[in-house]
């Protein structure tokens, strides 16, 4: 018969507490490295960076001169991309999220559609930059590496986040507020329209916000379109060659003028600044707005 | 610039169609024993579409036959007798004066492209104002006939609601068209290059010295063996980003739900997925900026007298780190699924927290786990930039972590960036490349997702 006040249950029972607690430590550890690295990351980015950030490298354009290089006409690159990728899967995307939650019958081609956006939101970027390539600039003669092309393909690429976030906020509306529009007499469409749409628009908003700060940091896809060109006056249009940040960060990275370095840090550190805004909204809006039913 | 100008008119004209049909229906007395079928608004948008969409379906078609017309006109012109008959000059003569004519201070070496840029330009204003014309006068047609049907008794609201379920539809088919669009490029172009190169070659070489500058007609199968890249993107995605992936984000994980207080968990959450908002582009530039150099010398303190400064090892770490926070995510998702009795019986067993993690929820939940594992993997095998920017060019078949290594995403990009032409096999085994990344990301997320699905309902 075993005792457990005996002395070999007591070391027994030190020994299992003792493996207890350095597991936690090892859960703790876990992720005080993971900070750290991203601390050191931050750090040596501001390190570095920090010196070079002045009215005249947010406003200059890029240049061979180090001294002289700039951001704004990476940004304003950014900026327009951006825009046409806001106006193209924005709509789309919520648009789709409202007909496969709301409309969509049971049928294959629905299926067809659920499966196809789980899908494209795990492919892997570069391939939008070859779908991009292969149609926008080999089939369609779009003008290489302006953020026309740039924003179409980040658009594909961005619209199943918003279609699967909006599906969410859509499911979150709860079923009595339908019911209710629909006893009143609306139609259908009224109901989704007026009743559910406004509901689940801040959690639509979030998703997207989120999706764009994604998007905003891609390179890979752009480098397939050729926006790794040199330019050194900012683009007035959409159609204008043109450069993006992450581009300029990339583009930067490669030159071996020491110079180049304090630059690089420099546009990251404006780079991370305007993501942790976006992502900052993105979070105030889903605590501001979320309601719980 | 006529788009403008197409453009102001037209919302113009729907401008007014919406006002004059909303007038005009403010008036009707209801039809007696009818209920009311539509707003005044809904007459006032029913015309207002009519008048739009119709005009700029119009303009939108007229860019894809302006070009021809204008082409045309170039060709009849006097000047164009004097251009060259080959097919190839003739181009760019053509494409110079097109640059002229756009551009006046633009480049042209040719004096003929300078004879034609005022025609061409003369020209495609003349067809640009002709497809402005056609839309205006789309737009009225459209507009006049959604007015005829204002009425009394006519069912507005419901012929919008029609389009606009159809313009749902449209837009959620745009997915399947995307995905139709990848499928198809990739399969097409890389048709193209296993008509030069044969697929054997390709899957099973072993040397890949790609080279855009090479006759495209002598035997390029063996400067395009692939395995090289396939092994330094597994070595790199699969082992090395998943040996810091795995263990960290699962003791996160673990740590974050089992241990952490409501209060830390709020806090280190977020932080954590700070990891994972942060551009690759970044990551590579910290990777080859400073974890680079830190490893090679720990390396040279070691004695390997190898080591580079771009390694297999730095952005297999990196882009580990990046990976945390999604295996993190998946795992405490796997783990907050396991039932709470099973939890509760084990600790009510007399065993400890730490106990009842190894010996009960992780086996429970491994089978999400594993999903987790894959999905991260597939992530990692596509991501591009951290490798560009850290892990080199040169194809190595080594397992030593400290030399440099290739990737499929690495000589994809460097492939279509360089100069070589589009048509050269080289260039386009970017695409067959591509077709492989795709099928392989494809089968990592169907069969994980499975995975995920089926756990979760075995839980339900």
């Amino acid at each position: 018969m075993s005792n457990w006040q005996s002395p070999e249950a007591s070391a027994r029972l030190k020994k299992r507490y003792a493996a207890e607690r350095r597991f936690k430590a090892l859960g703790l550890v876990a992720i005080v490295l993971s900070m750290s690295f991203l601390a050191v990351l931050l750090f040596t980015m501001l390190k570095n960076g920090i010196s070079g950030l002045d009215w005249a490298f947010l406003s200059g354009s890029d240049s061979t001169d180090p001294a002289n290089a700039g951001v704004w006409s990476a940004v304003k690159g950014s900026i327009l991309t951006m825009l046409v990728t806001l106006a193209l899967a924005f709509p789309m995307g919520v648009l789709a999220a409202i007909y496969l939650e709301e409309f969509a019958p049971r049928s294959r081609w629905v299926d067809w559609v659920e499966v196809s956006i789980n899908n494209l939101a795990a492919v892997p970027s570069i391939i939008f930059g070859l779908l991009g390539l292969a149609v926008f600039i080999q089939v369609m003669h779009l003008p290489r590496s302006s953020p026309l092309v740039g924003g179409m393909t980040l658009a594909l690429m961005t619209m199943p986040v918003i279609v699967i976030a909006g599906r969410n906020a859509i499911k979150a509306v709860p079923p009595s507020i339908r019911d209710a529009a629909l006893a009143v007499g609306a139609s259908k469409v009224q109901t989704v329209f007026h009743h559910v749409l406004p509901l689940a628009l801040p959690g639509i908003l979030t998703g997207t916000i989120i999706g764009m700060a994604r998007a905003l940091g891609e390179t890979a896809p752009l480098l397939m379109i050729g926006m790794r060109a040199f330019v050194s006056t900012p683009p007035g249009g959409v159609t204008d060659p043109s450069s993006v940040l992450p581009m300029q960060i990339f583009l930067w990275s490669d030159e071996v003028d020491q110079g180049f370095v304090q630059n690089t840090s420099a546009a990251i550190i404006v780079l991370l600044f305007v993501l942790i805004a976006m992502n900052g909204i993105a979070i105030y809006l889903r605590n501001k707005f979320e309601t719980r039913w | 610039m006529p788009i403008t100008f197409v453009l102001i008119c037209v919302l113009g004209l729907g401008v007014i169609a919406w006002a004059m049909s909303r007038a005009r229906s403010a008036h009707f007395a209801p039809v007696a024993g009818k209920l009311k079928l539509a707003l005044p608004g809904h007459y006032g948008i029913y015309a207002a579409i009519w008048t739009v969409v119709p005009a700029l379906l119009v303009a939108w078609l007229w860019t894809f036959i302006s070009p021809g017309l204008v082409h045309g006109a170039i060709l009849a012109d006097p000047a164009a007798a004097a251009l060259p008959a080959f097919d190839f000059e003739r181009d760019t003569v053509l494409n110079e004066a097109f640059a002229l004519a756009q551009n006046p201070d633009a480049f042209a070496s040719n004096p003929i492209a300078q004879q034609l840029a005022p025609a061409i330009a003369a020209a495609q204003s003349k067809f640009g104002w002709m497809g402005a014309a056609l839309s205006v006068i789309a737009a009225l047609a459209g507009g006049a006939f959604g007015y005829t049907r204002v009425k009394a008794g006519f069912p507005a609201r419901t012929r919008i609601e029609r389009i606009v379920l159809g313009a749902l539809l449209l837009a959620s088919f745009v997915a399947i068209v995307t995905t139709v669009g990848i499928i198809a490029s990739l399969i097409f172009e890389s048709a193209r290059f296993f008509s030069m190169v044969s697929p054997i070659d390709f899957l099973f070489g072993t040397n890949w010295t790609p080279d855009t500058m090479a006759s495209a007609t002598s035997d390029m199968g063996d400067d395009l063996g692939a395995v090289p890249l396939f092994w330094g993107t597994f070595f790199i995605g699969a082992v090395i980003a998943m040996l810091v992936a795995i263990p960290f984000g699962l003791m996160s994980a673990i740590y974050l739900t089992q241990y952490a207080s409501p209060r830390a968990r709020s806090i280190l959450k977020p932080m954590l997925e700070i990891l994972a908002g942060i551009p690759t582009v970044v990551y590579g530039y910290f990777a080859a900026l400073t974890a680079a150099p830190l490893i090679r010398d720990l390396a040279m303190a070691v004695g390997i007298t190898n080591a580079s400064t771009e390694s297999a090892l730095a952005a297999g770490l990196v882009m580990g780190v990046m990976i945390i926070p999604f295996v993190s995510s998946m795992a405490d998702d796997s783990i907050a699924a396991v039932p709470q009795a099973m939890r509760d019986g084990s600790l009510a067993m007399g065993a400890t927290t730490s106990e009842t993690i190894k010996k009960v929820l992780i086996p429970a939940a491994l089978p999400g786990i594993v999903a987790g594992v894959m999905l991260a993997i597939s992530r990692a095998i596509g991501e591009t930039m951290i490798v560009y920017m850290a892990a080199g060019a040169s194809a190595n078949l080594s397992a030593n972590p400290f030399e440099r290594m290739t990737t499929v995403t690495y000589q994809i990009a460097a492939l279509l960036t360089g100069e070589g032409s589009f048509d050269h096999p080289t260039t386009l085994s970017a695409f067959a490349l591509g077709l492989v990344l795709f099928i392989v990301t494809l089968i990592l997320n169907i069969v994980a997702l499975r995975v995920v699905k089926r756990f979760r309902e075995a839980y339900e």
